[in-house]
């Protein structure tokens, strides 16, 4: 089994430290929980992973492949897959045009064939629109599929962006801060497929600012402060640490 | 009623020639790149089929083929450095281009006539080979939309970051948009010059970026069609209305800034939208 595995990871901007030395690591099958106050420097790792900030220092491997310094593009390749804080959906296309989309890294159409609509690329688009109406009734999401994505309820954008990363068929997923704005009836829906991925075998690394939400789900968690790892260990061990209880609600004896 | 057709042949010619720019321009804004380039690159097709068949006496259909490989090659070789750039940056770096190879055309005199322009192009190209060409580009344009490279370019377009996230490479998509728009220009600045007799270096300048720009934007940028229709609009509209042709520049400056205030998805872009959105409601009260 694969793990994804972040080796002394480090970012500078300038003279600010917004990553230090992170060590962590995601196995496949488990949802492993990041969390930390606003400003901890959470989505920059998650920035690091994805390749869309350049790393300062130390190493990102997927198994055994080093993904440090790849492009963008080619570590959604080696397995990776993404939501983004702030919902990203193509606002222009229906919600089955967004979904369609994530199938790319595994159309094998040649350019050729795409260029001039040759039947290799006809039936290979006529296949992947089954795929994703399929993908989309796991989702729920069957109803709104011509449905110009911009106009779905925050609850449903936040379906739409999940049913587009799996579509990638990723190893691992980042979810960063999914349940963010979500009534309970709308996180537990989230919740549910969340654990159907790891069941699948994917390893999951939850962002989170819900604290609660991250004990109930993951196996491991991760707890991140100024940009370094203040405590790690099992939902309970991380809860009862002071070091995270003065990060998230100040040190009295010290205020 | 055979007259009267005949009469209007040259602008059905001038239409058809000029719907390859309009795809020319429209590849590469769907791709996300705000290329302004498509004049250049039809002036080098153009110059180049030109000069295969004035100086060196070549059978038309090798100068077409010149034409639109080295407008090509000359939109990679652009492609390379405006990877780096974005929006308006990319866009003054294109009409920079433009001004180069327009002062490159007239200093090199013995090559290209230089002020002179380039003369006696024997004529080739007439309607039949003009359709042919157009409904040809026409539908790599509609084959390109149906398929995976326009779904890349549509997300591309739209957000960059969620391109990178799924696995797009978009140096490489941007950069086949440019090779199809600089094949494209080129084609049909060869037709233009097999058609027309002769170059003129100012033909392929500023104007035309203009014109080009306002098929796209009048018809819509996301839809095959709207390029069809921007185009037909621009060319006849003049025709109509005599007096408006002394002032095309004018009337084009006028519509743009209009359609961009009241329709700033295009007429035919405005109007599918409409239809689809018509459609669903139809659904929606059915249920």
């Amino acid at each position: 089994m694969s793990t994804l595995k972040l080796t002394n990871l480090s970012k500078r901007f300038g003279g600010v430290v917004a990553s230090d030395d992170v060590n962590l690591s995601v196995p496949a099958g488990e949802i492993i929980g990041l969390i930390g106050p606003n400003g901890a420097g959470k989505t920059t790792i998650v920035n690091m992973i994805t390749g869309m900030l350049p790393v300062s220092g130390g190493q990102i491997h997927v198994g055994d492949a080093d993904i440090t310094h790849a492009p963008a593009h080619e570590i959604s390749r080696a397995g990776l897959a993404r939501t983004f804080q702030n919902i990203r959906l193509l606002g222009e296309a229906t919600v089955l045009e967004n979904v369609m989309i994530g199938f790319h890294r595994h159309e094998t159409s040649s350019t050729l064939a795409a260029l001039l609509s040759l039947p290799a690329a006809s039936s290979e688009t006529a296949s992947l629109r089954e795929r994703t109406l399929a993908l989309l009734a796991e989702f729920d999401l069957q109803d709104f599929a011509d449905y110009p994505a911009s106009g779905l309820s925050y609850g449903h954008q936040r379906k739409v962006e999940m049913a587009r990363a799996m579509a990638a068929e990723p190893d691992f997923v980042l979810l960063d801060e999914p349940i963010a704005g979500m009534n309970d009836v709308e996180s537990d829906a989230l919740a549910e497929i969340f654990q159907r991925l790891a069941a699948n075998g994917k390893g999951v690394l939850l962002i989170e600012h819900n604290v609660r939400f991250v004990a109930k789900m993951c196996s491991y968690i991760y707890v991140l402060d100024g940009g370094r790892l203040i405590s790690e260990g099992t939902p309970d061990d991380v809860l009862k640490d002071p070091a995270v209880i003065s990060a998230y609600l100040g040190d009295q004896h010290h205020a | 009623m055979n007259g009267l057709v005949a009469g209007y042949l040259p602008l059905f010619d001038i239409y058809l020639i000029h719907l390859g720019l309009a795809f020319s321009q429209y590849i590469v804004l769907r791709a996300g790149v705000f290329s302004l380039a498509t004049a250049a690159f039809a002036g080098i097709g153009a110059y180049t089929a030109g000069i295969f068949a004035v100086n060196l006496g070549l059978h038309p259909a090798l100068g077409l083929l010149a034409g639109t490989l080295t407008g090509m090659a000359a939109a990679i070789f652009l492609s390379v450095p405006l990877a780096r750039l974005r929006g308006v940056y990319q866009a003054i770096a294109t009409v920079a281009f433009i001004q180069i190879c327009l002062s490159l055309n007239i200093y090199s005199e013995n090559l290209t006539g230089g002020a002179m322009g380039l003369n006696n192009i024997p004529k080739t190209v007439g309607t039949g080979t003009l359709f042919v060409f157009a409904a040809l580009a026409t539908y790599l344009i509609w084959a390109i939309e149906r398929g995976r490279l326009g779904r890349a370019f549509n997300t591309i377009r739209q957000d960059e970051a969620v391109a990178a996230s799924l696995g797009i490479n978009i140096t490489r998509h941007q950069m086949l948009a440019f090779a199809i728009s600089g094949a494209l220009a080129g084609l049909f600045g060869g037709l233009e010059a097999y058609h027309s007799y002769a170059l003129d270096p100012n033909q392929f300048g500023f104007h035309l970026l203009i014109t080009a720009l306002s098929y796209v934007i009048l018809g819509g940028r996301n839809s095959v069609v709207g390029p069809l229709i921007g185009t037909a609009i621009l060319i006849i509209l003049p025709e109509i209305a005599r007096p408006l042709a002394e002032n095309r520049m004018v009337i084009y400056g006028i519509m743009l800034i209009v359609v961009i205030n009241y329709l700033p998805k295009g007429i035919a872009d405005t109007a599918i939208d409409a239809i689809r959105a018509r459609r669903l409601k139809a659904r929606g009260d059915a249920k």
